[in-house]
């Protein structure tokens, strides 16, 4: 069968209105909507442009980025039957637009930050339009937006759904204006992609959100046909584009092949075109390198939204959509005066024209890089037989628990003994160049000491997938922290660049020159579950092996608030496992993902849990254990959901709660996938683990339950 | 300015979290940005926020900051220089 993947519906607000509408109109007459910010009070006296969203009614406690999301998801299933079967957000900021008003105020009340995690913006439109099925978070800077839509069409494409809500969205706040301003990012007169004169770019907020729907044909509803979808990392730098643009031209190349379509082909080039001077030349030569004399048309349209940051690319995808379904080339606004250095020649009144195809672009913070391929629904054909996800065969493993790392961690299990607990600072990172990790804090640093071990022992990594509930703890407050005390007169940039949620994955990635995708998720305790099954949407990228790691950093101010419930009970706790994966190996220990639904919404969660799991016989079958864990925040629904797991099962083998051992953090599931997969080369769990003397999985596998608000299932199989 | 230029080696150790460097390991002439010194355009606006915090001095531009920040002694020279016109 041929699964193409047509975008069926789109939603979109920004500083130019609201609606798709709204903004053909404005795009049409070149309208700009960057004003000096109105929406918090800035400690320069002149308030920096913004591309703000001026008539916007604060919806109770309800964040910004929240509410942004929601309105764009809204419009974009409109004329939809029913509930997506999927979700995959892009957000850089998450909640912090309330978060830093909070830590401002020193506010200590944790209900207050409930909606502080990156996650949770999506969580809030699963919950709002009732989708029943994966939720997914990804956060990869300003390339988030356009690798949730490349996301979301992998999802299409290998049959695991048939609908799926796809974009990105942020909110203006004061971590990204002081931030950008501390880098020296921020044109003062506003953005002006591609202008000889430029000098940097406008911070700017907003929320595009796409129905992505599977058809063989295209149906009266679609708008446009996602075509093809390209991803790479620049292994280059935390913050700047690598000067020749190789990432970019690495990303877009892969994007045309995805999409079967030669460069002659592309009518449009929507630009990442942020306005600021590194960004601009490398991308241009990206784009010269590519396209040659065949240089379609090209814009940026950064100078009249602002730079949307999380939610750019999927922004650049619906203004594709309107330019595909209305013959409409949009202006570069800000550009006047070409700059021979690169050697474009941008759309500078808007035009009337047939559009068939468009490549957009989206860049971000580590090197991220993001291609998408939109055509028209009729005049592009895509043929896409459905892909088969095979298992992952496990090549090398790290962990880091408040034991240590692996032999220490299973020491003290085999002792009888939890390993919860914070890592001792100066006990992460000890092998690895000072140099490397001196503007490194903790959760970079733990993420680097993983990928290291599990590397040494499995080779290195096409691709990275990173998981993580809680981001950057450490750079997140401690740069509000500098510039509140500072009165809002300074912050340190290496902070700003290291609190993006991607900025560990992105480090991990420059030794080993990972440049293949680098996608970081970010749903709570469902993170490691999250970058797993992105791993397996992206295994047909590279045959060769990939690097998935899920981790978490403790915060003895932050964690309390963000994450009251994990901390209310006995010692902190952090840690991550690292796990070095060959894709479609049939030999050796293998992990597979195997399910993933948000079960709040679904009252027959657990027979179909157990359904995709083949059923209890086969349960019984093939798996020696369960370890099951439940965030302390979902005790009472996890519980239940165990119960029923259990009855329905008649599970005779053994049933060990990870997160006694463990200890409460996000990423607990990462860890307890590292244990299961040691007991399985031990063949033997821990008696105290297990209740059971010398209980061996005498060749069969564990099976992973992660209850709560989602149930996950994944195995690991000798 | 001998006193300056001292005193910088030491901030700027202390901002870039230089461990295993000490303020005699730095040459006050040579280039205090690039592969040798391993830093980079983040360590050097790292420093412009620590400048403008510490001395009351703006380095708010590109241009400005490649000469300013081409070693030590330029970096205090100009600190000197703008501390002095105020």
């Amino acid at each position: 069968m041929n699964r193409r993947v047509f975008i069926a519906g789109v939603g979109i607000i920004s500083a130019l209105g609201r609606g798709r509408r709204a903004h053909a109109e404005a795009l049409a007459r070149a309208a700009g909507g960057v004003k000096p910010l109105s929406l918090f009070p800035a400690s320069h006296p002149q308030p920096l442009p913004v591309g703000e969203i001026r008539a916007l009614e604060q919806a109770g406690t309800v964040p910004r980025t929240h509410q942004l999301a929601l309105i764009a998801a809204r419009e974009a299933l409109d004329h939809a039957d029913g509930p997506p079967d999927a979700i995959v957000l892009g957000v850089a900021g998450g909640g912090m637009s309330t978060t830093e008003v909070l830590l401002k105020e020193k506010i200590g009340d944790p209900s207050r930050y409930r909606d502080h995690a990156a996650g949770s913006v999506a969580a809030h439109i699963a919950r709002a339009v009732g989708c029943r099925g994966p939720v997914l978070t990804v956060s990869t800077a300003c390339s988030s937006g356009s690798v949730a839509l490349a996301m979301a069409m992998e999802m299409i494409r290998s049959g695991r759904a048939d609908s799926v809500l796809a974009g990105g969205a942020d909110a203006l706040c004061r971590l990204t204006y002081y931030g950008f301003h501390a880098l020296q990012l921020v044109d003062p007169v506003g953005a002006r992609p591609l202008d000889r004169n430029r000098r940097g770019m406008t911070v700017g907020e907003g929320a595009a959100m796409l129905l992505l729907t599977a058809a063989d044909t295209p149906g009266g509803d679609a708008l446009c046909e996602l075509l093809g979808a390209g991803l790479s990392c620049d292994a280059y730098h935390p913050a700047a584009p690598q000067p020749q643009g190789l990432g970019a031209l690495s990303a877009m190349r892969q994007a045309l092949d995805d999409a079967g379509v030669k460069p002659s082909e592309i009518d449009y080039i929507h630009l990442h075109g942020t306005g600021t001077i590194d960004n601009d030349l490398a991308e241009a030569r990206a784009v010269n390198a590519l396209f040659g004399r065949e240089m379609p048309l090209l814009s940026s349209t950064k100078g009249a939204t602002g730079h949307t940051l999380g939610a750019a690319g999927a922004m650049g995808a619906v203004i594709a959509a309107i330019g595909v379904h209305e013959g409409l080339v949009p202006a570069s606004r800000g550009y006047q005066n070409p700059d021979p250095e690169l050697n474009l020649a941008p759309v500078m009144a808007p035009l009337q024209t047939e559009v068939r195809r468009v490549l957009v672009n989206a860049f971000g913070f580590g090197g991220n890089n993001a291609s998408l391929v939109i055509g028209h629904p009729v005049q592009c054909r895509r043929i896409n037989p459905v892909r088969e996800t095979r298992p992952f065969s496990v090549r090398g493993m790290a962990v880091l628990t408040g034991a240590g790392d692996g032999p220490a961690t299973m020491a003290r299990l085999f002792a009888g003994d939890s390993v919860k607990g914070v890592l001792n600072y100066e006990a992460l990172a000890t092998h690895l160049p000072q140099r490397t990790v001196r503007r490194l804090k903790r959760l970079p640093r733990m993420v680097l000491t993983l990928a290291a071990a599990a590397v040494a022992a499995g080779g290195p990594p096409h691709a990275i997938f990173l998981g993580t509930g809680w981001g950057p703890l450490s750079e997140a407050y401690d740069f509000l922290t500098k510039l509140y005390e500072s009165g809002e007169q300074f912050s340190s940039p290496t902070d700003f660049i290291g609190s993006v949620h991607n900025a560990p994955a992105g480090q991990a990635a420059m030794p080993v020159q990972a440049t293949g995708p680098n996608i970081t998720l970010s749903g709570g305790d469902y993170s490691f579950e999250q970058a797993l099954l992105t791993a397996s949407l992206f295994q047909h990228v590279s045959a060769r092996p990939i690097l998935l790691v899920g981790a978490d950093e403790h915060h003895p101010a932050f964690a309390p608030l963000i994450e009251p419930a994990a901390v209310r009970d006995g010692p902190p706790a952090d840690g991550g496992a690292a796990f070095l994966l060959k894709p479609g190996e049939t030999e050796g220990m293998r992990i597979s993902s195997l399910f993933f639904a948000h079960a709040r919404q679904h009252p027959q969660v657990i027979p179909d849990a157990i359904a995709h799991l083949g059923g209890a016989e086969r349960i019984m079958d093939r798996y020696a254990a369960i370890f099951f864990g439940i965030p302390a925040a979902y005790e009472a629904s996890g519980r239940l959901q165990l119960r029923e797991f259990l009855d329905a099962v008649r599970f005779g083998g053994a049933v060990v709660d990870y997160r006694r051992w463990t200890g409460e953090f996000a990423s607990a599931s990462a860890v307890a996938t590292f244990l299961a997969a040691q007991c399985i080369q031990h063949d033997e769990i821990p008696q105290q683990m297990c209740g059971r003397e010398g209980y061996s999985p005498d060749g069969r596998g564990i099976l992973l339950l992660n209850l709560g608000e989602f149930v996950t299932a994944l195995e690991t199989v000798p | 300015m001998e006193e300056l230029i001292q005193e910088m080696k030491v901030k700027i150790i202390e901002t870039l979290s230089l461990l295993d460097t000490k303020p005699d390991d730095i040459d006050a002439e040579a280039p205090l940005v690039g592969p040798e010194t391993g830093l980079d355009s983040i360590d050097v606006l790292e420093l412009v926020m620590m400048i403008e915090k510490d001395y009351g001095v703006k380095i708010d531009n590109k241009e400005l900051g490649m000469k300013v920040f081409a070693s030590v002694k330029a970096l205090a020279e100009y600190i000197h220089e703008k501390k002095t016109v105020h």
